[in-house]
Parts: structure tokens; C-alpha cells; sequence
């Protein structure tokens, strides 16, 4: 199986009034082509931090981050991102197509391509007609479907996403998760995602990782061997997933 | 009943009663000393002196200060600080001089603009300007600072460089910022564009209303000022039509 992305031993340090901060401690993960990773972790552990190193947002103080063999520096070329915040992350200003349509800029892409992507990736999360409206005249779930939207007009190759489901109610919630499953059994993008919901991690990874840790470090990889396709009911049903979700529950928690 | 009927009748309301309470005070209150015209009397000369050319050609001299004003340091304001907010040297740097001029009040340049411009159409407009420019150019530079950072790093996630992340997201998001300095610097260009007539005797209608208060013509007096009341309630609606359509994103 190709690798993705190598985390190779990185560790992060921060400056701070008080002195150094050690927030990563030779973090080290491969994230394998077309797989769907889950970084979990106690709050403040520095999950976050470590997908800012992904996408090149900051740079480790120790260790490479090398995306398809090639050191990271900046964003890497076809990432996309979903990110919790979407009322910060989508522009006002834009209406939904343009929103979705900005990143296609860096693109080498006539209109009608353009065109078609927008089309296509609001299909892909159900939101086809609703290219004229402005974010802040969608509920915070469609709006997040905007994101995911924003993300797959791309053609991303990685798609890294931060909490992207904790500021939507408990439906929409299993919904987004369950369009997740759909865009990965459709695309096959090599994700990552952080959560602090262990049972979400589960139920749309094939593997999570979790730091843990003051600074971090990987405390456990934990393979989801359940079956696809995964479905609220039967999945969250299956003995394995108690199971996992226990494991994993104690390894955050440092038992 | 719509919002609107409902709100246009209370406007009304409060007008007549603010107007009946004038006329009566006028009449018999305190101020019944004859120095103090009614609110009927003041009305009636509100009509006589709209009939006087005088009266057309000094609205028209402060509305070319306030207005040229306003432009003029519209122009030179908003460009400045989008520089200034876009370089974080620039701001700091600035900061300590554009505070201190604003908050000299133009009121007190005025001795030193009538010795370099006279009391001249000139005058005034760089009165409006030195009065608009650095709060303006202040207020646009924090626009520009305030832009959110999420939305700037998912820009860079996006691999969207500086040009597109100052056109796509930083003017923008300084636009609301803009928009509220726009706002107070058209109401201050009216007032500024009078106080230089009134206390630095450049054309306008400050200057006519000097001129008919030591001509002790009160009724005409206060119509001067009912005028610029009603021309600064018009003044400012209109910046807030013209801001809702612009700026139809803000507090969404």
C-alpha cells in the first residue's frame, strides 16, 4: 500500500511568555493512500496543532511531514479543508457558487469546467439550485455541506477536516457523518480528520490514531475492521464497535 | 400592519408633539422672552427663505465643500488605510500621528487655514478633509487588520496567495468598517462644511447663518438650522440605504 502522508517523528514547540511549550513529541504516522484517519485525543492535547502541521499552516520544530515522498512546505498541492467554524471558513460576501468556485483559481480551468465542478460537488452533497444563496441564508448543516462542497470542487487528493461536524445539532450530525461515508465510497480522498467524538471516529475510519500525552504522543493506532457499507443502525449495533469504541475510550483517557 | 406602516406614523408622531411642545414653550414657558421664535413662526420662515436665491446659492456652496469634501478624503483615506492595514510596520509605525491629528478638532485649524486659504471654498473643503481623512483612514486600516483568520488560513489551505487573499477577503471583510466610517464622515463633512462658513466666514450656510443672526433675524436663524437638520436626517438615510445594498452581508 502507497503512503500518503509521513509523519516522521515530528515535534512541535511553541514560544510562549511563560517559556517553551512542548505540544508534540515525535509524533510519528503513516497515513495510507485512499484511507480515512481519525485523530483523537483528550482535550488541548494538541490534535489540532498536528493538523496544522498537515496542511502546512505551521511548520514543525522537529521531524519532516512528507506528503507523496516530497517534504511539506505550505499547503500541498490538492488538499482541501473542512474546518468546525463554516460561518468563518465560507465568506459572506460570496454567494454559494463563488464560494465553492474561489480555490478553483488556482486552477487552470475554463468557465464551463468551473461551472461543472460547482454543479457536481453540490450535487455530491445535495445541495443542487442552491448555487445563487448566500452562506448566512443556509442552516449551519447545509452550510457545512457548502464546505464539503468547497472541498471536492477541487478534486482534492487530501482532505483534511477539523472538527468538522461539532457545531451542528445531533441530526444533522449522523447526517454529514453519513455523506462523509458517501463521498468517501464515491472519491476514495485520503482523509484525515480530528474529532473529540470517539464514536463518530469509529464509525467512519479505517484507522484512528490517538495521542495522548503532555507533550503528545501516539498512545495507540487502532485498525477499524468494520465492514462497508457502514450505516447508523447496523454499524453502531456491531459488537466490534463497542468494542473499539471502549479501546479507544481508554487509551484518550490514559488507562 | 406591516412594520413599515407602523413605524413611518410614530416618525410623524413625534414630530408634531417635538413641535407642539416647541410652540408652546415658545409661547409660554420660559423661553416666551421674544428672543425665541415659535415653531409656526420658525416653519413660515423656513418657507420665506427657501423662496430667497441667497439661501440657494450658499446650499449649494456648502454642499460643494461638504461634498468635495467628503470625496476628496474618501479617496485619499481609504487607499491609505488599506496600506496601512495590510503592513503591520506601516500601522504601528502611523499609528501614534494619524491619533494625534484626529483628534485635533478642525474647529481649531481654522485660524491657521484662513492665513494660508482664506475664507475660501477651499478652505472649507480642507477643513471637511482634515476633518474626515485620518479617522477614516484609521477605521479602514482596523477593517482590513480584522479579517478572520480562519478564513485567511483556509484561503492559504486552498493555496490562494496574498492578491487573492486581499481582494477576496481582507477589502471585504474591512468593507462593514468602511462602511460605519463613511457613515459618521458624511455627517461631519455637513457639519464641518458649515462651521466653516459660521466661525471661518468661507461661503455657505454657515455664513448665512451668521448673517441673519446679527442681523437679529431669529425666525430665519432657526430656519437655517431646521434646514441642516432636515439635510443631515437626508444625509445620513441615504448612506444607510446606499450601505445596506453594499455591504448586505454585515451582521449576518
Amino acid at each position: 500500500m502507497t503512503i500518503a502522508i509521513s509523519i516522521d517523528s515530528v515535534s512541535m514547540d511553541y514560544k510562549t511568555y511563560s517559556g517553551i511549550k512542548h505540544v508534540l513529541d515525535a509524533v510519528s504516522y503513516d497515513v495510507a493512500d485512499g484511507h480515512f484517519v481519525s485523530i483523537v485525543g483528550p482535550s488541548g492535547v494538541g490534535k489540532t496543532t498536528l493538523l496544522r502541521l498537515l496542511t502546512g499552516l505551521a511548520t514543525p520544530t522537529g521531524g519532516e511531514i512528507l506528503v507523496r515522498g516530497s517534504k511539506l512546505s505550505g499547503a500541498p498541492q490538492g488538499l482541501a479543508v473542512v474546518l468546525q467554524d463554516y460561518t468563518r471558513s465560507l465568506m459572506p460576501w460570496l454567494t454559494v457558487e463563488k464560494n465553492i468556485g474561489l480555490p478553483l483559481k488556482t486552477q487552470k480551468l475554463n468557465k464551463a469546467e468551473v461551472k461543472l465542478r460547482i454543479s457536481d460537488s453540490l450535487e455530491e452533497v445535495g445541495l443542487t439550485g442552491n448555487e445563487k444563496v448566500y452562506p448566512w441564508q443556509l442552516s449551519g448543516g447545509m452550510q457545512q455541506r457548502v464546505s464539503i462542497a468547497r472541498a471536492l470542487a477541487v478534486r482534492p487528493s487530501i482532505l483534511v477536516m477539523d472538527e468538522p461536524f461539532a457545531s451542528v445539532d445531533a441530526q444533522t450530525r449522523f447526517d454529514l457523518e453519513d455523506l462523509v461515508l458517501k463521498v468517501r465510497a464515491d472519491f476514495g480522498i485520503t482523509t484525515v480528520m480530528v474529532t473529540h467524538d470517539i464514536d463518530e471516529a469509529v464509525y467512519l475510519s479505517d484507522e484512528v490514531v490517538v495521542l495522548h500525552g503532555s507533550p503528545a504522543k501516539v498512545s495507540e493506532v487502532v485498525t477499524v475492521n468494520l465492514p462497508f457499507p457502514r450505516s447508523q443502525v447496523a454499524t453502531r449495533n456491531d459488537p466490534k464497535f463497542a468494542k473499539l469504541r471502549t479501546r479507544i475510550y481508554e487509551k484518550v483517557r490514559g488507562l | 400592519m406591516s412594520a413599515i406602516t407602523r413605524r413611518v406614523p410614530a416618525g410623524v408622531v413625534s414630530t408634531l408633539a417635538a413641535l407642539l411642545i416647541w410652540q408652546v414653550a415658545a409661547m409660554v414657558g420660559p423661553l416666551s422672552s421674544g428672543s425665541f421664535p415659535t415653531a409656526i413662526a420658525t416653519v413660515g420662515a423656513f418657507f420665506i427663505i427657501l423662496t430667497e436665491p441667497i439661501l440657494w446659492t450658499q446650499l449649494l456652496a456648502t454642499a460643494q465643500m461638504a461634498v468635495v469634501g467628503f470625496v476628496l478624503s474618501v479617496v485619499l483615506a481609504v487607499p491609505v488605510g488599506i496600506c496601512l492595514g495590510l503592513s503591520r510596520f506601516a500601522y504601528r509605525s502611523t499609528k501614534f500621528t494619524f491619533d494625534f491629528f484626529k483628534v485635533i478638532p478642525p474647529i481649531v485649524i481654522i485660524p491657521i487655514t484662513i492665513l494660508v486659504l482664506g475664507p475660501t471654498i477651499q478652505m472649507g473643503i480642507f477643513l471637511v478633509v482634515f476633518a474626515n481623512f485620518f479617522a477614516l483612514a484609521i477605521q479602514t486600516a482596523y477593517g482590513v487588520r480584522d479579517t478572520d483568520v480562519v478564513l485567511l488560513e483556509t484561503m492559504r489551505c486552498y493555496r490562494l496567495g496574498t492578491g487573492r487573499q486581499i481582494l477576496f477577503a481582507r477589502l471585504p471583510a474591512a468593507a462593514p468598517f468602511v462602511a460605519v466610517g463613511l457613515r459618521i464622515a458624511a455627517s461631519v463633512a455637513l457639519i464641518v462644511a458649515v462651521v466653516a462658513g459660521l466661525v471661518g466666514g468661507a461661503p455657505g450656510l454657515g455664513q448665512l447663518l451668521a448673517m441673519y443672526q446679527t442681523g437679529n433675524q431669529i425666525a430665519k436663524t432657526f430656519a437655517v438650522v431646521l434646514l441642516l437638520g432636515i439635510l443631515g436626517i437626508l444625509v445620513s438615510r441615504g448612506i444607510v440605504l446606499a450601505q445596506r445594498r453594499l455591504v448586505f452581508w454585515m451582521g449576518k
